[in-house]
């Protein structure tokens, strides 16, 4: 009887569950290490070089943000979409196009305020545009479709001459300068790319527990009872494609900044792949396993190269370590890096115990 | 002429739902032929058979999970036969599954929150709910109210079986439903766990009417006020809880025809 | 035949226009006019042709990958790895020993065995487990095209056609009648033909054995309900391992075709994946006959689109690939 009528019955929140509530929603803020690695973060500039600052931790925040699109799309709503780069891509010729940069036959000049939001919308579109196609299938079906969206858009940057120019791309892209400042200078980017991964990484934590990211995960697991329940499946779907679209557009924002041109090879279906890798040896279930897979992938790709020739092996053979790396995460565990290193933890914490209590037994 | 028909048929509606002539086909199948059943509003109804009698289907042409092959069906007068479930489920119409669909990963507060959210506006909120977000209360009664108050934080996966079907009731109850299909709740509970069951059903308000598939004849002619026979995907025989139980033809077809 | 006809009146018309019109447009002489407004018939007919055979390629490709999906669910992202793969070794092979014949045979061996290895040593062990398999296949397409590059270098490669299939043959296709009055014939290279022909072959053959032979019998049932197989008593796994073994077999010999009609190099594994993906999704997943009209559909169409309007024609591919998922998304000739 009490059971539809007692709704309005609003019991007096007390502090405590107000306290429990908020460190259940942001669970980084009861972990020192979390605040250790924020801290580190932020200094950084004083400990790092130009060098390692922008070819290593800016590169990794970027390819971070790109992979937290997918890790959004995989690991709350179940789709594995292989065009998140591509919309990346995207992204940063629609800055190039907009813009202005070195090839003024096709750039349009605009400054950067305006061509930005530009690139951003755009780009939103293109990713919802291809998740409204996509989710016309269901599971494995995606990753081929985003897939053949990805190579297609390859393609054709490198046929089409009067918006893309062709495979040599667009060059000497520029980068915004307000306020007196050079936001291109290694210590601004830095900070550009550390503020937007972020905004990003908390949008996407917050999401996750917000109705939306709720739903998301219920479509994930079982989107005929969800149906059953009054929601519409496919439009969640198409909506979380909108979400990670605009996601991944900044990271291709912050690419094109970072290398100040753009070309096919830039959205090419190994990219694409890449960062399917980095999410993947990162895990997919949680926003920092593509900060943790972009660090990896990165630091194999600036110093593979020298390790192996110390070894006494062939230096180019970077692309067969990162596919046996990749191979032995899948092989080994369903969460990336991130379950590795907890499936340690707890066989350490659980033997510490077995011995631990043999000595008091 | 045809929408005046429409609009007269849906101020005079006297069904809660209305089924014609609904008939599916599986391939060259079929698992309901012919079906028309009409619930008045509040009316509680059981609907027997043996296994393989189309109840089970009949339920997923109510809700839309899949259409069916021809026929209409009316929810409180409105032709509802092409919507998508959802649309269904948001004009009050809710259903419970014989082998629980719940969301495992997700915690009970959480399924009940969904449900609660499902029929209600900011589906899409990217906004997370504040303390005093009406849902969440509603969803704090509902899970009281199915006894999971002590659990309420564990993930679904981890839950007794009993008190998974529990959840699967509330999230049936969540919102306002005006008519509510249960498809076997008292599948694997105890007898406690019938018993209390039993005291759910009884005490839901008089104005929410409900089908229930149940092969616990117990249970089943408790909580009811009319019984609908289905065999072979026909209806079979319809009537009140002691006509059914005492006509020779459903002894010989259900009760002691050894079907299983 | 009847059947659709019968439901899908207007998709009907159109499909026996549009194959009117082809058919004018290949048999007909042109008249002055068309010539003047999209060139001459010749590049026409070429395109055509080239498209169709191309379609043949695509075929010997996506009939493998379709197959294998079909069957196992497995969407392998290596096959064209095992393209690739499979047209090295048939380079190999027809370099070393003169023999051409002999290259298709070795490169479909070679590349069946790499597929009864994948079967047996790694997907077994993952059954059922749709989207790690396919990480596993875009893993092994990484480590694969690694590999090759390191043996087979950057270069391109082209597999030496024998000399009993060099040069043209005159086809009894009009491309024009001379101010004489005398009428030109269409010259096309004999390889191309043959090889489209064989690849028709292959396709009946693949046809009959899954719908007059036991194990097709067996495999098709599979396609259709995978439950079925376990039911039946069948020893699914080595249906499995003789299904991997044909599709990337068929892979290893469309690599030979390819590396004859065109070359081989880095990247024609990507290029070729892609195309298998295409063709399947247009055609629809796990049929046969899907993947044949999907492969000459989208041969004509990239064949055509790269003479008529060269910078998009990649765009035309794409298009056809979205318009037949908005409007039949399970592909054309899919079951479900």
């Amino acid at each position: 009887m009490s059971l539809l009528q007692s709704t309005q019955f609003r019991p007096d929140p007390s502090t405590s569950t107000t306290r429990r509530a908020l460190l259940r929603a942001w669970p980084e803020f009861q972990n020192p290490a979390a605040w250790l690695v924020a801290l580190i973060l932020v200094i950084m500039p004083l400990i790092a070089n130009g060098f390692f600052l922008i070819e290593i931790f800016a590169t990794t925040l970027i390819l971070g943000v790109i992979a937290l699109s997918l890790m959004f799309l995989a690991g709350y709503g179940g789709m594995v979409s292989l065009m998140q780069l591509t919309i990346a891509g995207f992204a940063g010729y629609m800055v190039a196009v907009f813009g202005v940069s070195g090839n003024a036959n096709i750039s349009l000049g605009w400054p950067w305020w305006l061509a930005t939001p530009m690139a951003l919308a755009l780009a939103t579109l293109f990713g919802t545009l291809g998740g409204a196609l996509a989710v016309r299938t269901e599971g494995i079906y995606t990753i081929m479709i985003t897939l053949a969206i990805g190579a297609a858009f390859y393609y054709f940057t490198n046929q089409n001459w009067a918006i893309f120019n062709g495979h040599t791309g667009i060059n000497t892209v520029a980068t915004p300068h307000f306020w007196g400042v050079d936001w291109r200078t290694d210590i601004a980017f830095y900070y550009v790319t550390l503020g937007v991964a972020a905004i990003c990484y908390f949008a996407v934590q917050y999401v996750s527990r917000a109705p939306f990211g709720l739903a998301l995960q219920g479509v994930r697991d079982n989107p005929r009872r969800m149906a059953a329940l009054g929601f519409n499946p496919n439009a969640h779907r198409i909506a979380a494609y909108a979400f990670a679209a605009f996601i991944a557009a900044l990271g291709g924002v912050l690419q094109v900044w970072n290398y100040r041109q753009i070309s096919p090879g830039s959205v090419s279906v190994g990219a694409c792949i890449d960062v399917l890798i980095i999410a993947v040896v990162g895990g997919i279930t949680r926003p920092i396993g593509p900060f943790i897979g972009a660090l990896i992938f990165v630091l194999l790709r600036t110093f593979a190269l020298d390790v192996l020739i110390k070894l006494g092996l062939d230096g180019n053979r970077f692309r067969l370590l990162i596919g046996l790396g990749f191979l032995a995460i899948v092989f080994w565990s369903s969460d990336g890096v991130i379950g590795l290193w907890e499936r340690w933890r707890r066989r350490n914490a659980s033997s510490t115990q077995r011995s631990g209590g043999g000595r008091h037994g | 002429m045809d929408s005046v028909a429409h609009r007269l048929s849906a101020v005079g509606a006297s069904a809660a739902l209305e089924l014609r002539g609904v008939t599916r086909l599986f391939g060259a199948l079929a698992a309901l032929t012919d079906v028309t059943i009409t619930v008045r509003p509040g009316e509680r109804r059981a609907v027997l058979g043996s296994n393989g009698a189309g109840k089970t289907t009949l339920f997923n042409c109510i809700t839309g999970d899949f259409p069916p092959s021809s026929g209409t069906i009316r929810f409180f007068g409105e032709d509802i036969t092409q919507f998508p479930p959802y649309e269904r489920i948001r004009r009050g119409l809710r259903r419970t599954y014989q082998i629980s669909a719940l969301f495992p990963g997700l915690t009970v507060q959480d399924n009940v929150y969904l449900a609660c959210r499902g029929v209600s506006r900011g589906r899409f909120s990217f906004l997370r709910p504040g303390q005093n977000d009406a849902l969440m209360h509603a969803t704090e009664t509902l899970v009281q109210a199915v006894h999971l108050a002590g659990v309420k934080d564990r993930r679904v996966a981890e839950l007794a079986h009993g008190q998974q079907r529990q959840l699967e009731i509330a999230l049936a109850l969540a919102g306002a439903p005006r008519f509510i299909l249960f498809d076997e709740p008292a599948a694997g509970l105890s007898p406690t766990e019938r018993r209390e069951l039993i005291e759910i059903l009884t005490s839901l308000p008089a104005h929410i009417g409900y089908i229930i598939i149940e092969h616990d004849m117990d249970v089943a002619l408790r909580v009811v006020e009319s019984v609908t026979m289905m065999h072979n995907g026909r209806i079979f025989k319809e009537g009140l809880p002691r006509e059914i139980e005492s006509d020779p033809e459903v002894q010989e077809l259900y009760l002691g025809g050894g079907h299983e | 035949m009847a059947r659709f006809i019968e439901r899908h009146p207007a998709w009907a018309l159109i499909v026996i226009i549009a194959v009117a019109v082809l058919a004018w447009l290949v048999f007909a002489i042109w008249p002055p006019g068309l010539e003047a407004a999209i060139g001459r018939k010749r590049v026409f007919l070429n395109a055509v042709l080239n498209g169709i055979t191309l379609g043949g390629l695509y075929f010997l490709v996506a009939s493998g990958f379709t197959l294998i999906f079909g069957l196992m669910r497995n969407v392998n992202l290596a096959h064209g790895s095992l393209y690739l793969f499979g047209g090295y070794i048939g380079y190999a092979i027809s370099t070393w020993t003169g023999s051409w014949i002999l290259g298709f045979i070795i490169a479909f061996i070679a590349v069946a065995l790499v597929g009864v290895i994948l079967q047996l040593a790694v997907f077994r062990r993952m059954e059922g487990q749709d989207l790690r398999q396919t990480m596993v296949t875009i893993g092994l397409s990484i480590v694969f095209a690694d590999l090759m590059l390191w043996v087979f270098g950057g270069d391109f490669y082209q597999v030496q056609t024998p000399s009993w299939l060099i040069g043209p043959v005159q086809l009894p296709l009009l491309t024009a009648i001379k101010s004489s009055g005398e009428p030109v014939y269409l010259q096309y290279p004999l390889v191309r033909l043959v090889i489209f022909l064989a690849s028709v072959v292959i396709g009946i053959a693949m046809w009959l054995a899954l719908n007059r032979t036991r194990i097709g019998m067996i495999v098709r049932a599979g396609v259709d309900d995978r439950d079925i197989l376990a039911a039946t008593g069948v020893r699914i796994q080595l249906v499995f391992v003789l299904v991997f073994a044909l599709g990337a077999g068929l892979a290893g010999i469309a690599g030979v075709v390819g590396g004859t009609f065109q070359s081989l190099s880095p990247g024609e594994d990507t290029r070729f994946l892609l195309a298998s993906l295409v063709v399947v999704i247009v055609g629809g997943m796990g049929s046969i006959p899907g993947a044949a009209l999907g492969a000459v559909i989208i041969g004509l169409a990239e064949q055509l689109g790269s003479v008529y309007i060269p910078t998009y024609a990649i765009v035309v591919t794409f298009l056809i690939m979205v318009l037949v998922l908005a409007l039949r998304p399970q592909g054309l000739l899919a079951r479900r």
